[in-house]
């Protein structure tokens, strides 16, 4: 029960916020603090809830609307709920009342991305999670080359995952025709299979899908602009939740149920994640518009996470979870305060940023946190996962692997300090107006994401332990 | 066989009971009319309409689960047919409440008459049994929507009827010379006739001109021309009525002889030109709604995917695929109608041309309207939570195991074309745009919204629990 209410309670009540009076901003947005806090706290009292289940197709194949917790999707959906808070409470946007109703549509469909144990389930949530990103892009974006090109960025975003959206629908629809029931997810391996003719297909759709969503080098041109305009509590969202989506598939669906398929095609994951790990670092230590280095960092660390899922090792995998959390925390916290820095100084060019340090410490303060946890600081989250992905992928026999991943993790300790240094240090700038320091409201939005960031530094077994089991019992069940 | 043995029991008369209430109540409504007052004749028409067709409803419904053949095999009532006239008589009522009418006040009774005929002329295709029944039925379908297309003084809507006029024959003159070849290959109009008949280059050369006739009807890909054209230039309520009455019609025949009427033998020869063109249709029709500026030519090509999708779902002549072609030829009908009626809220007439231009920034206006819309163009685009998502899955499913992946692969592509087309529209509906650059219209009553409202909720509700009829396998005896 509670987890069905975890996912169409905020759908619904984002739903009804729509029919408040329009002037009622504040109201929405205290409605949307309340709701994102009650979902975490229902999420953090009960981990031990209980699945929810209700038949839905028979024919062609049997399919449910089957929610349940798995190992990660219990701790993406958990620190979903927070970033939806932190977003919510540092929110200051024009008409409220409607960002904050797409802001809780957002939330409730991707915890239905994660939650959702049938395939179809899944795939109908995968689609609805962009609608409200696409609307909040169009209504609210910022576009990074001017008034003119309104809008290329949310259409750029909206093409690309639907069209990932539509090959997992086929896909979805062959593995239920050829198995009989897409009711699976978390369901034991052996039970499942999808024969040689049609496994290489189903897996080649679900892979589309999940590397535009990751994004993987040469599918990733929808992300940076995506990125870059996106308001911040919604590119928070997007990069820290949604991205994951992708990665969350392959563990969830791909590792039990498509594992030939996968190892066959490890190597091919194996380049593009390299390229993403490489090409996102060098682009990231190269680009000007500070939420564009953002954006391309992600897309280094997540091709990380690729080759830690592909290395079919369980500490790799550990790692994997624990640093897609650590990601979350970090560019989701990233985001915001990078979001508050545009905000006072109306740009994002670190070419015009600078010397922001002196008036603002404690908004310094917060991008150093995150900048150091990017960049794999021990005893912040980022580290536990970096560490557990390149022992596990080294242990796995790909040393070589682990060898080239290693440069881009040096890149990264270089662009994100590059990143802090022009924005906070050197002489003030003249032209910039001197702004108020970091808000209680900000202050306050931020504090959750920095505890979960030194939390899961300290105890990413917390996060790693029940993954490492199901890992194991998926492999001895093959 | 004497003649009286053929002659019409009460059986028979019983299951074109349907039908020919439909029929007369065209009749009534014309009567009525030369009574009513002035001021209520716009009214009265639609009332007596819509009555006579909630009737025939509840008569197709109580119908639902037997199945008799009719007028020694000339007409098969059974679910195939009951479930087909039913979409048939839920797009009519809710085409009549579109526009109110159409035409004139004057003319509404006449032309709603027309509308009620046209519309019987589909039902009686759906349970066509021989092949002059469903000439019967075609014919009485295009021709009032000849009169229909012309009942606007514009000279677009003239044009329209013209090009319809001629095109249509064209492609019933292609449809008769096929049924004449096949009575030659069978020696027998019927359809059951056919699946007996041996295959010879005669039977084959006929089931190609019959396909080619109904393509046309269908407006499938190379046969599709005529559709935005006369789309643009009829008025809304008819475009909308022959987006889906026409194609209903047509598909109930065509699912018919691909199941029924063909010998296992011959069937993937006749019927893969019919795959190919509906494939052909979703790329075609996707990418040239691509470039249009008219809601009504827009929805007219994005009509002609839509269709194509069902006719996917009939491929490999599966017992489930037709089941599915019916949910989404459901799911489709409400869609369809509901962004009909929303273009009718944002026109001041029946004539008025809805650019997609006048949506820019609805959602700052009109921000109910704009989600309504957006909720249908999700659907047709086939995303969730709407029966279209649903509906896809299932056609996909079925093609997968038809053995005709293939044709799933293409519809995937069609359908991310496709989201460009509806994209666009959400798109321009959810950018701010200066108030005082577009034309703000409104409809004259509020009547639409009853066809919005129903129709949304139709969509959600197929889309969270498709019921998908199991007592619709279409047989020919």
């Amino acid at each position: 029960m509670s987890v069905t209410v975890l996912v169409l309670g905020p759908i619904i009540i984002g739903l009804i916020l729509y029919a408040l009076p329009k002037g009622a901003g504040a109201l929405a947005r205290g409605i949307g603090v309340a709701v994102a806090a009650l979902t975490f706290l229902l999420i953090a009292i009960k981990p031990d809830a209980p699945d929810a289940s209700l038949p839905w197709l028979s024919r062609p194949f049997t399919a449910a609307f089957h929610l349940g917790y798995g190992p990660i999707s219990y701790w993406v959906v958990l620190l979903l709920a927070a970033i939806t808070f932190s977003g919510l409470v540092a929110l200051r946007i024009p008409r409220e009342r409607e960002f904050t109703a797409q802001m809780l549509i957002l939330q409730g469909s991707m915890t239905g991305v994660f939650l959702a144990k049938d395939m179809l389930l899944f795939a109908l949530f995968w689609d609805l999670m962009l609608i409200p990103v696409f609307l909040m892009m169009l209504g609210w974006g910022r576009p990074a080359r001017g008034p003119r090109s309104h809008g290329t960025a949310a259409w750029r975003y909206l093409i690309y995952n639907v069209c990932g959206g539509l090959t997992l629908l086929l896909a979805t629809a062959a593995f239920g025709v050829v198995n009989g029931s897409t009711d699976v997810i978390g369901a034991h391996a052996a039970t499942i299979s999808v024969g040689y003719v049609w496994g290489p297909w189903i897996f080649a759709g679900f892979a589309f899908a999940f590397l535009i969503k990751t994004p993987v080098w040469p599918l990733h041109t929808w992300m940076p602009d995506t990125y870059a305009e996106l308001p911040p509590p919604v590119v928070a969202a997007v990069s820290a939740i949604q991205s994951k989506a992708g990665l969350y598939g392959f563990i969830a669906i791909g590792l039990p149920f498509l594992s030939e398929q996968m190892r066959a095609a490890a190597p091919l994951m194996f380049v593009l994640g390299l390229i993403a790990l490489l090409y996102g670092a060098f682009i990231a230590f190269t680009e000007d518009d500070a939420k564009r280095v953002m954006a391309y960092s992600s897309l280094s660390h997540l091709g990380l996470i690729l080759i830690a899922i592909f290395s079919f090792n369980p500490i790799a995998l550990a790692g994997a979870a624990v640093y897609i959390i650590a990601h979350g925390l970090f560019s989701a916290s990233g985001f915001l305060t990078l979001g508050f820095i545009e905000e006072r100084e109306e740009t994002r060019s670190l070419s015009h940023l600078g010397g922001l340090c002196a008036g603002n410490p404690r908004l310094s303060g917060a991008l150093m946190i995150s900048a150091l946890a990017a960049l794999g600081l021990p005893g912040l989250a980022g580290f536990a996962g970096e560490l557990l992905i390149l022992t596990g992928v080294y242990a796995a026999g790909f040393w070589w692997l682990a060898l080239i991943a290693l440069i881009p993790i040096v890149i990264a300790a270089g662009y994100m300090l590059r990143l802090f240094q022009t924005i906070m240090q050197g002489p003030k700038r003249a032209d910039l107006p001197e702004r108020h320091d970091l808000t209680w409201n900000e202050g306050f939005a931020l504090v959750p994401l920095v505890l979960g960031l030194l939390l899961l530094g300290i105890n990413p077994h917390a996060v790693a332990a029940p993954l490492e089991n199901g890992v194991n019992v998926v492999a001895r069940s093959r | 066989m004497p003649v009286a043995a053929n002659f019409a029991t009460a059986a028979d008369i019983g299951a074109l009971m349907p039908v020919s209430i439909v029929a007369l109540t065209a009749l009534v409504a014309l009567f009525f009319d030369l009574l009513a007052p002035n001021a209520t004749r716009r009214l009265l028409a639609i009332a007596v309409a819509t009555m006579g067709l909630v009737a025939a409803g509840i008569i197709l419904w109580a119908q639902y689960p037997t199945s008799y053949v009719a007028f020694g095999g000339a007409f098969l009532e059974g679910g195939y047919s009951t479930v087909f006239s039913m979409i048939i008589v839920i797009a009519t009522i809710a085409t009549l409440t579109l526009g109110l009418g159409v035409g004139r006040d004057d003319q509404v009774a006449g032309s709603t008459a027309l509308i009620l005929w046209s519309a019987s002329g589909a039902m009686l295709m759906t349970g066509a049994g021989n092949l002059m029944t469903i000439f019967l039925g075609l014919e009485l379908l295009s021709l009032g929507l000849y009169c229909l297309c012309a009942i606007s003084v514009r000279a677009t809507a003239r044009e329209a009827a013209l090009k319809y006029l001629i095109l249509s024959s064209m492609a019933s003159g292609f449809l008769l010379f096929g049924m004449a070849l096949l009575f030659g290959a069978s020696g027998s109009v019927a359809l059951a006739a056919l699946a007996a008949a041996k295959p010879s280059l005669l039977l084959f050369l006929g089931a190609g001109l019959f396909l080619i006739g109904i393509a046309f009807k269908l407006s499938l890909v190379p046969f599709h021309v005529w559709a935005p054209d006369v789309f643009e230039g009829a008025p809304l309520s008819v475009s909308a009525f022959m987006s889906v009455v026409t194609k209903a019609g047509a598909l109930a025949v065509l699912g018919r002889f691909a199941y029924a009427a063909i010998a296992p033998g011959s069937a993937t020869a006749i019927l893969i030109p019919v795959w190919t063109v509906a494939a052909l249709s979703m790329l075609v029709g996707n990418l040239a709604a691509l470039s249009q500026t008219d809601m009504k030519r827009l929805l007219a090509y994005s009509g002609i995917a839509q269709v194509a999708y069902i006719v996917a779902a009939f491929a490999g002549q599966t017992a489930s695929g037709v089941r599915y072609a019916i949910f989404y030829l459901a799911a489709y009908t409400f869609m369809n109608l509901g962004a009909f009626a929303v273009v009718a809220l944002m026109s001041r007439d029946a004539d008025a041309v809805v650019g997609v231009g006048r949506f820019a920034g609805l959602a700052y206006r009109r921000p109910w309207l704009a989600a309504l819309m957006t909720f249908f163009l999700l659907g047709l685009a086939g995303l969730p939570p709407t029966a279209g998502f649903t509906g896809k899955i299932l056609i996909l499913a079925a093609t997968v195991s038809g053995g005709y992946a293939w044709l799933g692969g293409v519809l995937i592509l069609g359908t991310a074309i496709s989201i460009y087309v509806y994209f666009k529209i959400v798109r321009a509906m959810f950018t701010r745009v200066d108030e005082a650059h577009v034309r703000d219209e409104r409809s004259p009553n509020g009547l639409p919204w009853i066809t919005v409202v129903v129709c949304a909720a139709a969509v959600f509700v197929l889309g969270l629990y498709p019921f998908t009829p199991s007592n619709v396998l279409p047989l020919t005896h």
